[in-house]
């Protein structure tokens, strides 16, 4: 055994023509096997029984089941395997498999019953990671009416088990297990520690809580933008016959909020995706509300996971970032669209204008550039000089917009394509005061939820009229409430474009490109040109 | 921290950036964030912070006369350009990111770009112009004075570089403790997660208890007087030194309700003619330090003289060293049973 480990090789080292010896599993698997990154959850799993590598430990077990005859979890329930004994089975099956023998002896506990099979076969054995979670899931199996409460509550006290299980296996390995065990009981000295709480064992247990707890703030701040987790509920819950018994897809769900809301209103079923560890939490928040059977949460990109459905009738996101598409979220959902949405499906929202208006605040403009002329008897103008090259994200009062904004791309969220994301557009607007100069412009974006997807929003759309028809929708603008996208700024540099006086009434044609920094990429290049009767500009900011 | 990361969006402008869902810590953001101009502004914004810096230098320029100065985290190069107006002979600025292109042209704006030389890179790999130097100068605190502070590196250049007898700017520390009365913003941060539009968000609360808030704390809210913990002086201590447990004992002014415990911490320029001096806490005029917060589990009732004792732990993390863990003990003894309470928290500043 102890020589056996390095002979196969580590998942990570896998030779490429290995993978092509996957027969069964979608084109996209290998594209997803190239991407993994070193924290994400659901890392590719060698199988038992080949070398074939699957996406996630789900298509593992599946493959085995159907093509090996082995039903892990079949003979995890039958033999009462509890956490460590199903880790020695993984590590018993991989060392009996390369051994040559590809029907390892399961029919008792004994056969796999020696410590040494607490050794992982494989180097970061993906499958001895996700025994917790396959746990879950399979308890996770809708449960019968009455007993879901119960179940819940089991799988509670299983997930705490299971993860203190999981610490204990994970120490056992560890090379430095001499030197946590120290450290632990200096933290345990008499009189510091007397009275800790499970929580915090837990907590020091599980290494992705700390990864997810940098969002938690941003969580916080989220949920507590009213304008919009409201939007959502309003929609949802006032459509209640809309949600009734349909299957909804939740893209990017964050910690399930949305979700929850659509199982409330009544959701047959509600698929949950997001990459990132927050679906952990997600997952734990939806048991806590007794939701488990309804809603299914699934950690990966969308354009990777495997769905447990062909179709769903509803699909539910936030996706909009600064200036609507930094980011490019908006690419996952329009691919969860064309992939997934039923012919006659609802995107929810349903709607989006991205809106300019000219932008002039003397008063930010001379606390926040002129600043720099002078700071603390030092000229340091060259810090004004990234100023002009980002776009800024933030709130303005709405006296300083000169002018009424203009939309310049309509959204409508059924139809729109990938390709139209990137774009260049005429705007015109006309100043409704007289200013000193143009300091820049202001992007913002509005979002409509239409309860069917025939529905129209004239594109010039205006949120607090439609609210007045009784559709759900929010600005982001100065002029609503603020949100936590507050508004994008692009400085003018009036280094490079002498500032003038214009006057009341002046229009201003103009054309606003938007472009991802480059094919892929989260970032994007903002280009905006305008003009007067005299003079034509132009500027470029990236939003970074 | 002039030259550093923050963990917090706080810059009067911020770029997108600053606030970004999904942004990741680490190493690379570190490294980047403070290329953003507003957490440039910010500091330099922060009056008791920058002013405190100018007058021991402006103050005391016998002292810097001649002398070779290193700018440890230099940022824009502020406290490089008090010392060469100071007389420094020359001065020498480090920092690992690129805010020091900016650097050059502001010290080059200001003529005085043969007093000063900036290094881009870290302290440990760059080589200097002089073997040696006289005096040390750097703003390397973080919140809770060790978050993401320098402080290592500044220690680093003491024992490579400094002159025996040299002066390093400033050169203590002071760690406090105390106790407040925050029911309400404890509710907005902590129960928030009780009932998030009508769900149970309890897993998330978990974490919130887990996460120390640098905010600004009232005056009004302390119950108990602050006791200091611990002491740094920067011309003796050692890196080993930053992991640190240390008890206290806080005595309650007035009969209130405990809910969290908060720590800041109090910066000396001793080597000055005159002492300079500034606080980061409560009673001090604002600063971007602010304090930080630790919500205990627990709230205690205490009456006016009782005694809250206990002890606190610091440690970088052992997988990222500039993640912090922090343990808090505390024990409140009372004849009344049913006020009696003790327990521990364990945070991790990340």
């Amino acid at each position: 055994m102890a020589s056996s480990s390095a002979a196969q090789p580590p998942v990570d080292d896998v030779p490429a023509d290995l993978r092509s010896v996957s027969d069964d599993s979608d084109s996209g698997n290998e594209e997803g096997w190239e991407d993994v990154e070193p924290d994400d959850e659901s890392q590719p799993v060698v199988g038992l029984f080949t070398e074939q590598v699957f996406p996630d430990v789900r298509s593992m077990i599946e493959d085995c089941k159907e093509k090996h005859n082995f039903d892990l979890l079949k003979i995890q329930k039958d033999l009462g395997l509890d956490f460590l004994d199903t880790i020695k089975l993984v590590n018993y099956v991989r060392s009996e498999v390369k051994a040559g023998n590809k029907t390892p002896d399961v029919s008792s506990k004994v056969k796999f019953a020696d410590d040494a099979y607490m050794k992982p076969v494989l180097e970061d054995d993906a499958l001895l990671y996700s025994l917790d979670d396959i746990a879950q899931d399979q308890d996770a199996e809708p449960a019968s009416g009455n007993e879901a409460e119960r179940k819940v509550i089991e799988l509670q006290e299983d997930l705490e088990r299971l993860q203190t299980q999981f610490s204990e296996y994970r120490l056992a390995v560890q090379k430095s297990l001499a030197d946590q065990l120290n450290k632990e009981d200096e933290k345990l000295e008499p009189g510091a520690y007397v009275k800790r709480s499970p929580a915090d064992k837990i907590g020091e247990a599980d290494e992705d809580y700390f990864t997810s707890y940098s969002y938690n703030t941003i969580h916080e701040s989220m949920l507590k933008d009213t304008i919009r987790t409201d939007a959502y509920r309003d929609f949802v819950y006032e459509n209640k016959h809309v949600f009734k018994d349909k299957v909804v897809l939740d893209v990017g769900c964050g910690t399930g909020i949305l979700s929850m809301f659509c199982a409330k209103a009544g959701a047959k079923k509600v698929i949950s995706v997001d990459n990132s560890n927050i679906i952990d939490r997600a997952k734990e928040i939806v048991y806590d509300n007794g939701l488990g059977d309804v809603i299914t949460c699934i950690r990966g990109k969308i354009e990777e996971v495997t769905l447990p459905v062909e179709k769903v009738d509803i699909i539910i996101s936030e996706w909009m970032g600064y200036a609507l598409l930094f980011e490019a979220m908006f690419d996952s959902v329009i691919y969860a669209r064309d992939r997934y949405l039923a012919p006659d499906g609802l995107m929810v929202p349903s709607h989006a204008t991205l809106r300019i208006a000219p932008y002039a605040d003397p008063d930010f403009i001379a606390s926040h550039i002129s600043f720099w002329n002078n700071v603390y008897g030092f000229k340091m103008n060259s810090m004004k000089l990234n100023i002009y090259d980002e776009a800024l994200v933030r709130s303005n009062q709405p006296t300083s917009i000169a002018g009424d904004s203009a939309v310049f791309l309509p959204l409508p969220l059924h139809t729109i394509t990938v390709d139209e994301l990137t774009f260049l557009k005429d705007f015109q607007v006309t100043l409704k005061e007289d200013i000193d100069a143009l300091d820049g412009w202001a992007i913002w974006f509005d979002i409509f939820f239409m309860p069917s997807r025939d529905s129209t929003v004239p594109d010039n759309a205006v949120p607090s009229d439609m609210q007045k028809k009784g559709i759900v929708a929010f600005t982001t603008g100065p002029d609503g409430t603020e949100t936590h996208w507050m508004q994008t700024i692009c400085l003018i540099d009036h280094g490079k474009h002498q500032a003038k006086p214009l006057k009341k009434g002046q229009v201003i044609n103009g054309k606003i490109g938007y472009e991802k920094k480059e094919k892929g990429s989260r970032l994007l290049d903002l280009a905006i040109e305008w003009q007067d009767e005299n003079t034509k500009s132009g500027q470029h900011w990236s939003l970074q | 921290m002039e030259g550093s990361g923050t963990p917090e969006p706080t810059g009067v402008i911020s770029s997108s950036a600053d606030r970004m869902v999904g942004m990741e810590h680490s190493e690379v953001r570190y490294f980047t964030s403070y290329d953003h101009h507003g957490i440039h502004e910010e500091m330099l914004k922060d009056d008791v912070r920058t002013r405190s810096y100018r007058d021991s230098i402006y103050q005391n320029r016998h002292i810097f006369k001649d002398k070779v100065v290193l700018d440890v985290g230099c940022g824009t190069g502020i406290l490089s350009m008090f010392a060469a107006r100071a007389g420094a002979k020359h001065v020498i600025g480090v920092d690992m990111s690129s805010i020091i292109e900016k650097a050059k042209e502001i010290v080059a704006a200001n003529g005085l770009t043969d007093k000063i030389t900036l290094l881009q890179g870290k302290m440990e790999e760059v080589h200097l112009p002089f073997p040696k130097v006289d005096i040390i100068i750097s703003e390397w605190m973080g919140y809770f004075l060790l978050y993401e502070s320098m402080l290592d590196t500044v220690l680093y250049a003491r024992d490579t570089y400094l002159n025996p007898g040299g002066l390093i700017f400033p050169d203590k520390a002071t760690m406090y403790v105390a106790a407040i009365e925050d029911g309400e913003y404890k509710d907005d941060k902590i129960g928030f997660w009780d009932n998030v539009y009508g769900f149970d968000y309890s897993p998330m609360k978990e974490i919130a208890l887990t996460e120390p808030l640098v905010d600004t704390v009232e005056m009004k809210a302390l119950v108990t007087d602050p006791c200091p913990i611990i002491t740094f002086d920067l011309n003796t201590v050692t890196a080993a030194d930053l992991a640190f447990k240390v008890p206290y004992e806080l005595t309650a002014r007035r009969s209130d309700f405990i809910h969290a415990l908060i720590s800041w911490f109090d910066i000396e320029f001793s080597a000055c003619h005159k002492p300079i001096h500034f606080s980061t806490g409560p009673h001090a005029k604002y600063t971007h330090w602010k304090q930080t917060v630790f919500y205990l589990r627990d709230v205690l009732t205490i009456e006016e003289g009782e005694k809250v004792s206990g002890w606190l732990e610091n440690r970088p993390n052992d997988k990222n060293k500039r993640d912090l863990d922090i343990n808090l003990s505390y024990k409140f003894e009372t004849n009344d049973p049913t006020r009696f309470a003790e327990g521990g928290c364990s945070y991790r500043m990340c």
